[in-house]
């Protein structure tokens, strides 16, 4: 259980106000990668609720990407990670760290746990160990790029911007 | 994500993690990218310093080799701009356990710099701009004839 993936990122905005757009914008800076999807019926809208990672369907169906076992506002987010295609005891999880540096926020993103997904499942797409982690790991920091961008409009006041 | 047209250094260290350490405490470089294969080697890493970014990878070919394998021979350099105080940089880096080459000094084209040794050898010159020094000055601080633009 060694392989890991760790991208980070400086955000120009405090750690509480970076983890509130990482928790309660994520459907707004998430950018899904046809890769990577989580059920053959992606992409949904991504939430957190109910201390989960979800993603709703456009079927209507609710996928649990994983369940939240650190919850620490402005500090750490620790969250499982899975797709539909995992077998029971495939198990990823992310944690993802909120340092304070200057008036910015060194946003660190820990996904571990791909050990547990063997080389041939269909989730890796044929790509050896190390080059599927490094894809993944791009994806991660267009993710972190997305919500940046949304930090940045959060902190300078165009909040509002996008909701629903 | 995509990369826009620029240079970036690749670094190589017989021991890449103890690598990206050394150069957090050292210089503050902050890890931005790091890819472990499930032996918990670094398959990838990356580094950032302000605006650039700085890979750091071991010995992963025969033409890969660190100054710790080659008798301390190096056959390029690194210079770290930064916008900060040149001593006190120094002083972090000989904290954390480089060898300072040459002291903090102020050049004739009014940088401040310093030279260092890493944990395995490579050369790293550190500058900040302290002084606007005009090209006569320069010329008649240093001797030198110096021509932009021509070569």
């Amino acid at each position: 259980m060694s392989s890991r993936i760790l991208v980070s990122l400086r955000i120009a905005a405090p750690p509480e106000v970076v983890f509130d757009a990482f928790v309660d914008d994520i459907a707004l800076w998430w950018r899904p990668n046809t890769l990577f999807s989580f059920t053959p019926r992606s992409p949904g809208v991504m939430a957190f609720e109910n201390r989960r990672l979800v993603e709703r369907l456009p079927s209507g169906k609710v996928f649990e990407v994983g369940a939240v076992s650190v919850w620490e506002r402005g500090e750490r987010l620790v969250f499982g990670w899975r797709q539909a295609a995992f077998a029971p005891d495939m198990n990823t999880e992310v944690e993802v760290r909120f340092d304070a540096v200057g008036d910015e926020t060194r946003v660190t993103v820990e996904h571990r746990g791909w050990d547990s997904v063997p080389g041939p499942h269909v989730a890796r797409h044929g790509f050896p160990n190390t080059v599927f982690l490094a894809r993944h790991g791009e994806w991660w920091r267009d993710l972190l790029a997305g919500l940046a961008a949304r930090t940045n409009s959060v902190h300078l006041g165009a909040g509002d911007k996008g909701r629903s | 994500m995509s990369n826009p047209a620029g240079l970036v250094s690749a670094v190589t260290y017989r021991d890449p993690k103890a690598a990206l350490a050394w150069l957090e405490a050292a210089f503050g470089f902050e890890l931005t990218f790091l890819i472990e294969g499930e032996d918990a080697s670094v398959a990838h890493a990356e580094m950032s310093h302000g605006a650039s970014r700085l890979m750091v990878g071991g010995e992963w070919s025969p033409a890969h080799a660190s100054p710790a394998s080659m008798g301390g021979k190096v056959t390029q350099t690194v210079h770290i701009y930064i916008d900060s105080d040149v001593d006190a940089h120094c002083r972090r880096a000989a904290e954390a356990g480089a060898e300072i080459l040459q002291a903090p000094e102020t050049q004739f084209y009014g940088a401040r710099t310093y030279r260092c040794r890493d944990l395995e050898g490579h050369l790293w010159t550190v500058s900040a701009d302290v002084e606007v020094v005009s090209m006569d000055e320069m010329e008649a601080r240093s001797g030198l004839k110096i021509t932009v633009g021509k070569p």
